[in-house]
């Protein structure tokens, strides 16, 4: 049993990915085929003992709710653990006002009551695995007051760019904290996630809210930066930041290497998700599939190539689909090419037979839409 | 939610002894099959699909896995209020000696306490090893429209085979008028699928009877339905229409993984509607490699597939290495078939590991071969 407790929290307002995010939190994503991005930072959380998980959510809560359920499908003991959704009242769209700290303020009664006297803090958009207990344990015996993950990257200059960074010490102390402006290469970017005690968790949004109304938790955090003792550890493995179209469709189609994809996956570390019992998938005689993740459900007729094909998707006879993301349950008709796109859940593509996109700008089809 | 008074009860006690090495550490109810399932999640699903709350499962034959297996309830959906998967093995009781369970109906008289505890005014009685879908609250409908004592499910098999089976007589009404256990010369082709529904009343007076008969074999087919049939009850035959396997056989049972490989398969396993449940495992969806070739296959997650896969089902995490050839098989759960290895005709069980440029079965092999242990590769 771990002693903190757990919090996912929500993107911040600068963050907004292009078409996907109209219709569900970055949480609730369809990733790699049959995960949500939820199921990173949950799992993350499960594995490492944590039993009582908040989940904050600000807008469109339905498919993420449906998705976390009991939260049964974590491994988190049914009767003493807890997955517990809290919402963000004013539940507006880009309000300035509804930042992270507004939604603690709002739930504040949950965090207070909570019997635990540290906490972790993840993203529900960003994709790493981590073990929290041992970075719980490094914290306890640094007596720092805050512990932040960040990971070092060389193109923060091209990639990043929706991400925090910290400009850290030699000590790995935090000097400040700051948005990635792409103005160097070599940055540790700052992956969201905090271990503090409950005590100063509460006394920041406390403080926050006397600062400014619109202050989020790493504003606060970046105020404190000379106060309290803040220090960076870095994570090694896989990291992906789900804050645009573009790093959504990279993250999914950078783990088709096998080699990286280890530095997510390990048998010891398992990923968590709901199923959805749907039946294995059948390859007809005609079907080509190549360097691609495909989940279970589909009936592949046609040919696949580079792509993350997800749950229950039909793709029929001299189809091809080319670097592409396929939502749960989208199909892919007769002799219509699809390349360099992210198709939405349900997209039927019929009547067109180009569906091609650039690489470095993929396209977009929208939930439900016959195209 | 309450949905109709029946209780289920699931024969899962026997070895299998047929399927050889594939049931020497688990009952026969307990293979794999179809990729993801377990022949045991065929009737629990259409049990939780049927809207039956209550399920007991008769379980004797290497019962550890089985019995672990089934008990969680909740892979079907069977854990809500007054709902649950019991497992039942023989056990001791205060007025009785501990006995395995003789026969069939035996395994029932051992339990009458346990049925009686729901006191139901139906009891299904199911086997634990076929594959089909069907829909037992359609069987109880026509069971109270025919208003009969015992309903029998039937399916027509082809009359040349029917002498292999137990086959019913029925008058045009589809009242069963005689029961032949496998006739040589059959005069129906009505073949009994092993499933029944009895009024529980009546059910419970027969078994108590039939528990003093010294000469019994305390089974459904050999001597509770011809006593019904001797009493003049009323006995229909529901017939049923669908995919059904009684998969006895290592050749049958890959037959039957080989039927899913056919366009719009009978058994159609991607229904919506009546989706088979079972053990939700962690696994990524599975990975076609850069020199993979993938052709009339079922695939399930966890696979990873770098090799060539031809008229094949892979199980949950089994492995083909890049350059090795899999055709006309069935790969059990976590089996690997590493680089260069060519498994033909074969059926390779459990986590068994085939090394480099090993070659297993033949083309033109008459039967299927199982695969059991690990293979070393060629030198």
């Amino acid at each position: 049993m771990s002693k903190a407790f757990g919090i996912i929290n929500f993107a911040g307002n600068h963050i907004t990915v292009d078409g996907l995010h109209e219709y569900r939190p970055i949480g609730a994503f369809s990733f790699l085929g049959r995960y949500r991005v939820i199921d990173f930072p949950i799992s993350n959380m499960s594995n490492s003992g944590i039993d009582q998980i908040q989940v904050y959510i600000r807008r469109k809560p339905r498919s993420l709710i449906e998705h976390l359920g009991t939260g049964r499908h974590y491994n988190i003991n049914s009767k003493r653990g807890k997955l517990i959704p809290l919402f963000s009242e004013t539940n507006a769209e880009n309000n300035i006002y509804n930042t992270d700290i507004s939604a603690y303020v709002e739930n504040l009664d949950y965090i207070e009551e909570a019997t635990y006297p540290y906490v972790v803090i993840a993203p529900s958009y960003m994709v790493y695995s981590a073990d929290f207990s041992t970075l719980l344990q490094t914290h306890i015996e640094s007596g720092a007051d805050i512990t932040m993950l960040y990971h070092s990257v060389d193109n923060a200059k091209e990639e990043f760019l929706n991400c925090d960074i910290l400009n850290l010490n030699k000590q790995k102390g935090v000097l400040s904290i700051e948005h990635n402006k792409g103005s160097a290469k070599n940055r540790n970017i700052f992956m969201d996630t905090y271990i503090m005690s409950k005590d100063l968790f509460l006394d920041l949004i406390k403080k926050a809210r006397k600062l400014s109304s619109t202050y989020t938790l790493s504003q606060v955090v970046n105020y404190e930066c000379e106060e309290l003792d803040i220090r960076g550890v870095a994570h090694h493995g896989y990291f992906a930041a789900i804050t645009d179209f573009k790093s959504y469709f990279d993250a999914n189609l950078s783990l088709l290497n096998l080699k990286t994809a280890m530095g997510l996956f390990n048998s010891d570390w398992p990923i968590y998700t709901r199923t959805n019992d749907s039946c294995p998938t059948q390859y007809f005689e005609t079907a080509n599939v190549k360097n691609s993740y495909v989940s279970n459900g589909c009936l592949i007729e046609g040919t696949v190539e580079n792509s993350v094909i997800g749950r229950g998707c039909v793709i029929k006879k001299d189809a091809v689909v080319k670097n592409s993301i396929l939502l749960p349950g989208t199909s892919i008709d007769k002799d219509v090419h699809v390349e360099n796109f992210v198709i939405d859940k349900y997209a039927k593509i019929v009547h067109t037979s180009e569906v091609v996109a650039s690489p470095e700008k993929p396209g977009y089809i929208r939930r439900h839409d016959t195209i | 939610m309450k949905q109709n008074n029946m209780l289920a009860m699931i024969l899962a006690g026997g070895r299998g002894t047929r399927l050889h090495d594939l049931t020497t550490k688990v009952a026969k109810p307990a293979v794999s099959y179809g990729g993801k399932y377990r022949i045991i999640d065929f009737p629990l699903s259409n049990c939780a699909n049927s809207g039956i709350d209550n399920v007991g499962v008769l379980t004797q034959y290497e019962s550890i896995l089985l019995n672990s297996y089934v008990a969680a309830g909740r892979r079907w959906g069977l854990d809500a209020k007054d709902s649950g998967v019991y497992v039942l093995p023989p056990r001791e009781k205060a007025d009785a000696n501990l006995d395995v369970y003789r026969g069939t109906a035996d395994a029932i008289t051992q339990n009458i306490d346990f049925v009686d505890s729901f006191s139901p005014e139906y009891i299904l009685i199911l086997s634990g090893d076929h594959i089909y879908k069907m829909n037992y609250a359609k069987m109880l409908a026509y069971h109270n429209e025919c208003k009969a004592d015992a309903t029998i499910a039937v399916i027509e098999v082809p009359i040349k085979e029917a002498s292999r089976f137990g086959i019913m007589n029925t008058d045009e009404t589809g009242r069963i008028v005689e029961f032949e256990e496998k006739p040589a010369e059959p005069k129906s082709n009505l073949a009994s699928m092993g499933i029944y529904i009895f009024n529980w009343k009546l059910l419970r007076k027969m078994l108590i009877a039939d528990a003093k008969d010294e000469n019994s074999n305390h089974d459904f087919g050999k001597d509770i339905i011809p006593q019904l049939l001797n009493d003049g009850k009323n006995l229909f035959a529901y017939k049923f229409k669908g995919y059904w396997k009684d998969v006895g056989t290592i050749d049958s049972l890959w037959e039957a993984n080989m039927d899913l490989l056919d366009k719009n398969n009978e058994l159609d396993l991607n229904d919506p509607t009546w989706k088979i449940y079972t053990e939700d495992v962690t696994a990524l969806a599975h990975y076609v490699g850069p020199q993979a070739t993938v052709n009339r296959a079922f695939v399930t997650q966890g696979c990873i597939i770098e090799g060539e896969v031809k008229n094949s089902v892979l199980f949950t995490g089994a492995k083909i290495a890049e350059g090795a050839k899999v055709i006309d098989s069935v790969i059990m759960p976590g089996a690997e078939v590493a680089e260069g290895a060519t498994v033909t005709r074969a059926l390779v069980s459990d986590n068994v590991k085939i090394g480099k440029g090993a070659v297993v079965g033949s083309a033109d092999s008459e039967h299927i071969e199982l695969v059991a242990k690990n293979v070393k590769g060629a030198e």
